[in-house]
């Protein structure tokens, strides 16, 4: 690895020299409102129609992101259509790796709402700062309170019960504000039961129980300098998995990391943020409550992450940039062991990921020149090591005879973007190259079973890294009264890593139809499009609309899996003094470019219509809102080109909540 | 302040542990299988002035296939035999009286490194009250001829991984399949090892006994082990796994091929044995259909593992 410093260190020093300087090239932070470099984040996490929104439902109300769903619980976010593997998901640009073969434990299932302040989603290359990727990045940014506000305790706390899978939760959250301290603390407990879908059956094995907390203490080391400490510690007990052989027993996840910030008055480097972490994930399945499995199987797994994160803001006159460091290294390790129908005999076990380290360090640089008043250049890149080890080599060889034990790969990644504003009109044009490496799964997993398309998935360590070409180009229009912005991207992806089917092998589960093998296609092309809209009909009654579209092929021609049919998304807003009415239709059409090589099926088209009212007002001195709605108000049965299985949606929601700020 | 750092670093441990432990693979897969690495005296005996003492893996005999060691000292001059010929028969006499043997090394070799005479024994059966082993030895020393002959105690081998099979084939001779190697398997690539023999009927009638021309055994030589692995566990359909390869033999006279276990637990070596002809002596093909929920299908001819 170590080879490989000088050649980052030329690399840089290259771009230094050429750096010029600027401002921050403004992210496209879906809840808004970033500040300078201690950034005060003020917007809650919550959609346009409902205030008590878990973090997958806060994802949905971007138009990047689609869900794969295997319940009412974790989902897993795919940007650009992509899977989670192809791009990097950080909790404040820290890495986590779920520890589920079988995907249950997405990075976002273990934060919660109210320790969010916003979630920051960059799209392709632009998304490179946390580390290699190919769709983009998606940080989950952590309440951060500043230091001597002029109100110095800040709290909420919210209630609520959602009427279709009996869900009852309490999130609290809580700050400090002193001059030289900061506390930021939060509480949540969810708690639900089956829901129902939109024949009124119940979705068996849809229930979840989930308790979340959080601590950050903050400390003024000097008049510009802090350091922070903070926790997440995130517990899952008995969540259902509607749609795999097997549920949730417990995962717990404990996210940890130090905090050092400097921040300068003057000079070239404008600010120092430098952060050690360590974070632990532990995941238990239970196939226990599903006694028609022929089988009785343990599927625990760990994952271990230590890391560290450097950043240095850089600015002069026009030019601003922005430099980061990423190191972490991770353990992950799955087992999993098959009980004989006689449980005196001897148990049948093996690991699904045979003690698999990753080890990755990269530089990367974003630069911003303002060029003139209308026009923008961004550009920047990366340049990563990925090293992989594998503890159990021998389980590899059983399908890949020979294969090293240790893999090093270089991950280069580049990006530029122009960005013009004439008037009223915006346009930007861009591009960008890059590498990512193959995930765990992908890389080294044994017999994973997926039961969408019901094949036994094996890891291959030899793999080519997967390298991304992108394009993307964006225009719009805005006024006082109407906006409407167009954008789009295409990805031409070499080697772009995917299951087939393996004529060699047979599968290990019983569920299983045949064994299949992470490859490479030649090359896969991805296009996605979105039109979003909006219109101020009146002061108080406003328009929203957004249109997406995407279409994925491999190399054949073929469909890819999991690509969002035409969808469609409006909503009215209307505010009568303190009362506001919200409703909204949302749908797909039919999917048609469905891929039944991969497992799926066509899924038929449906609309889903939403309704919701609140009122804000004051109880002494503090500020209350009190909200009612309903979801999929028509009791509609449906399932979505993304469910697992074709697990159906759940039926009409009503939900009710409560929230009071202090 | 002290007791609060300690605290806190007991509350971290705590959060931090995990809830279940990780399986320990060694351990795991030494579980049901004990592997032996040492070569220990299994018996020693005197013949006038020369002192015999045979090693084996653990010291000890067992039913299937076993390498040994045997040293002959003279006791007079502490000098052990190196030019000697040296011949080995092992004979069971069941409670009839009938006596039988099994394949094994006649000629023992000298290993001149190593200073010890070598050789097998595929016992197959192990010791009772009604079926006793006997060694029948052999040796040379200055023109003199010694024999001797020394009661054994075959043990029964609890390692499936060293099982054997016998069985008459389509040809009428009767064969011999004895496990060698792994003694104790991975999931992995397993070189997997054993022996294949057939019994040299006699030609003519009994001699004085012991009279080894009843008792004669040779390696086959240039037939192809052919071998398919299955778990036969029902939940597991008849689960195989790939890149194995049929057993060869090679210059030692043991057959040689690679066999991948999956997973650990029951295994089932369905093998067919095929002649230097191409033709099937023994065995037959299993369906590579997935049959979950039912005992999976075995061929003719098969050994059972464990690890």
């Amino acid at each position: 690895m170590m080879k490989f410093l000088p050649l980052i260190l030329l690399l840089f020093a290259g771009l230094f020299v050429q750096a010029q300087n600027t401002e921050k090239k403004k992210d496209s932070i879906i809840a808004l409102s970033e500040v300078k470099l201690i950034s005060v984040v003020k917007k809650k996490i919550e959609t346009e129609m409902k205030m008590a929104v878990s973090v997958d439902e806060f994802l949905a109300s971007s138009e990047n992101i689609s869900f794969i769903k295997r319940g009412a619980y974790a989902w897993e976010p795919l940007l650009n259509n992509m899977s989670s593997e192809r791009s990097t998901i950080t909790i404040d640009g820290m890495h986590v790796f779920g520890a589920c073969t079988d995907k249950m434990d997405p990075i976002t299932s273990y934060v919660e709402s109210n320790n969010l302040s916003a979630i920051d989603i960059k799209s392709g290359q632009e998304g490179n700062m946390h580390g290699a990727t190919v769709a983009g990045s998606i940080d989950l940014k952590r309440k951060s309170t500043p230091f001597g506000l002029s109100k110095q305790w800040n709290g909420a706390y919210q209630t609520g019960f959602e009427f279709n899978n009996k869900q009852f939760f309490n999130l609290a959250n809580a700050s400090y504000s002193g001059d030289k301290f900061v506390v930021d603390g939060s509480l949540a407990f969810r708690n639900a039961e089956n829901y129902r879908d939109g024949n009124n059956d119940d979705v068996n094995h849809s229930q979840f129980t989930k308790f979340n907390a959080s601590l950050g203490l903050a400390y003024k080391t000097s008049e510009l300098s802090s350091v922070k400490l903070e926790a997440i510690y995130d517990q899952a007990n008995d969540v259902g998995y509607p749609a795999l052989p097997m549920d949730l027993w417990l995962s717990r996840a404990l996210i940890t990391s130090a905090t050092y910030k400097q921040v300068f008055e003057k000079g070239l480097f404008r600010a120092l943020d430098t952060k050690i972490y360590f974070n632990a994930i532990e995941h238990y399945m239970d196939d226990t409550t599903r006694p028609e499995n022929l089988v009785h199987m343990d599927m625990p797994g760990w994952s271990t992450t230590y890391g560290l994160l450097s950043k240095a803001n850089i600015k002069k006159n026009r030019f601003s940039s922005e430099i980061q460091l990423n190191a972490y290294n991770n353990l992950s390790t799955a087992e999993m062991r098959m009980y004989p129908q006689d449980r005196s005999e001897r148990s049948m076990f093996a690991y699904s990921w045979p003690g698999v380290t990753t080890t990755f360090a990269g530089l990367s640089i974003n630069n911003s020149w303002e060029m003139s008043e209308k026009s923008q250049l961004n550009f920047g890149g990366s340049l990563g090591v990925n090293y992989n080890h594998s503890k159990y080599v021998e389980f590899n060889w059983i399908f890949h005879p020979g294969t090293p034990q240790e893999k090093t790969r270089l991950l280069p990644s580049l990006h530029a973007g122009y960005q013009l504003n004439i008037n009223k009109f915006n346009f930007s044009v861009g591009g960008g190259y890059g590498h990512r490496a193959p995930s765990v799964s992908e890389g080294y997993g044994y017999y994973i079973y997926n039961s969408f398309d019901r094949y036994d998935y094996i890891g291959n360590p030899d793999l080519d890294n997967e390298i991304s070409y992108e394009g993307n180009a964006s225009a719009g229009y805005k006024d006082d009264k109407f906006s409407i912005q167009a954008n789009v991207n295409y990805f031409y992806i070499e080697n772009y890593i995917i299951g087939r089917i393996l004529s060699l092998g047979s599968p290990m589960n019983y569920q299983s139809i045949g064994v299949k093998g992470y490859t490479s296609l030649d090359y896969s092309t991805l296009f996605n499009f979105s039109l979003n809209g909006s219109y101020s009909i009146l002061d108080n009654l406003h328009w929203k609309g957004v249109l997406t579209y995407a279409r994925g092929k491999d190399e054949n021609e073929s469909n890819l899996p999991f690509i969002r049919p035409l969808s469609y998304q409006t909503a009215l807003h209307y505010q009568y003094h303190k009362l506001s009415f919200q409703t909204s239709i949302n749908g797909d059409l039919e999917q048609i470019h469905y891929s039944p090589e991969y497992g799926e099926d066509q899924t038929p088209s449906y609309t889903i219509w939403n309704l919701s009212a609140d009122y804000t007002f004051r109880i002494k001195d503090y500020k209350t809102v009190v909200q009612v709605g309903a979801e999929n108000v028509l009791n509609e049965y449906y399932s979505t080109y993304a469910d697992w299985g074709n697990i159906p949606r759940m039926g009409r929601n009503i939900f009710t909540s409560l929230k009071f700020n202090f | 302040m002290k007791k609060s750092i300690f605290l806190v670093a007991a509350i971290l441990v705590a959060v931090t542990s995990c809830t279940l432990d990780k399986t320990d693979y060694e351990s795991e897969i030494s579980t049901i299988v004990t592997e032996h690495f040492e070569y220990l005296e299994v018996i020693s005996f005197t013949k006038n002035d020369y002192q015999i003492s045979i090693e084996a893996l653990n010291g000890t005999f067992y039913k299937g296939y076993n390498d040994f060691r045997l040293k002959i000292t003279n006791i007079q001059t502490n000098e052990s035999l190196n030019t000697s010929e040296i011949t080995f028969l092992p004979i069971s006499t069941n409670y009839n009286g009938n006596n039988s043997s099994g394949p094994h090394r006649y000629n023992l070799n000298y290993n001149s490194t190593e200073d010890y005479y070598s050789g097998y024994a595929v016992f197959t059966n192990e010791s009772t009250d009604s079926e006793n082993w006997k060694l029948y030895l052999s040796f040379t020393d200055n023109d003199q001829t010694y024999t001797v002959d020394q009661d054994i105690i075959v043990e029964a081998q609890t390692n499936m991984n060293l099982n054997m099979t016998s069985f008459t084939g389509s040809d009428g001779e009767q064969y011999f399949i004895a496990l060698v190697a792994p003694q104790k398997p991975k999931i992995a690539q397993n070189e997997l090892v054993a022996g294949i023999y057939t019994y040299n009927p006699p030609s003519n009638e009994a001699d004085t006994f012991p009279d080894a021309s009843q008792f004669s055994y040779s390696e086959v030589a240039d037939y192809t082990l052919l071998l398919d692995p299955r778990m036969p566990e029902p939940s597991m359909g008849n689960h195989s796994s790939l890149n194995n390869e049929d057993l060869t033999q090679q210059e030692d006279g043991l057959y040689y091929g690679i066999v991948n276990y999956t997973m650990t637990g029951n295994w089932t070596l369905n093998f067919r044995l095929q002649n230097q002809f191409g033709e099937i002596i023994k065995g037959t093909e299993v369906s590579t259909e997935f049959t979950p929920g039912i005992e999976g299908a075995r061929s003719e001819l098969y050994i059972d593992i464990l690890f």
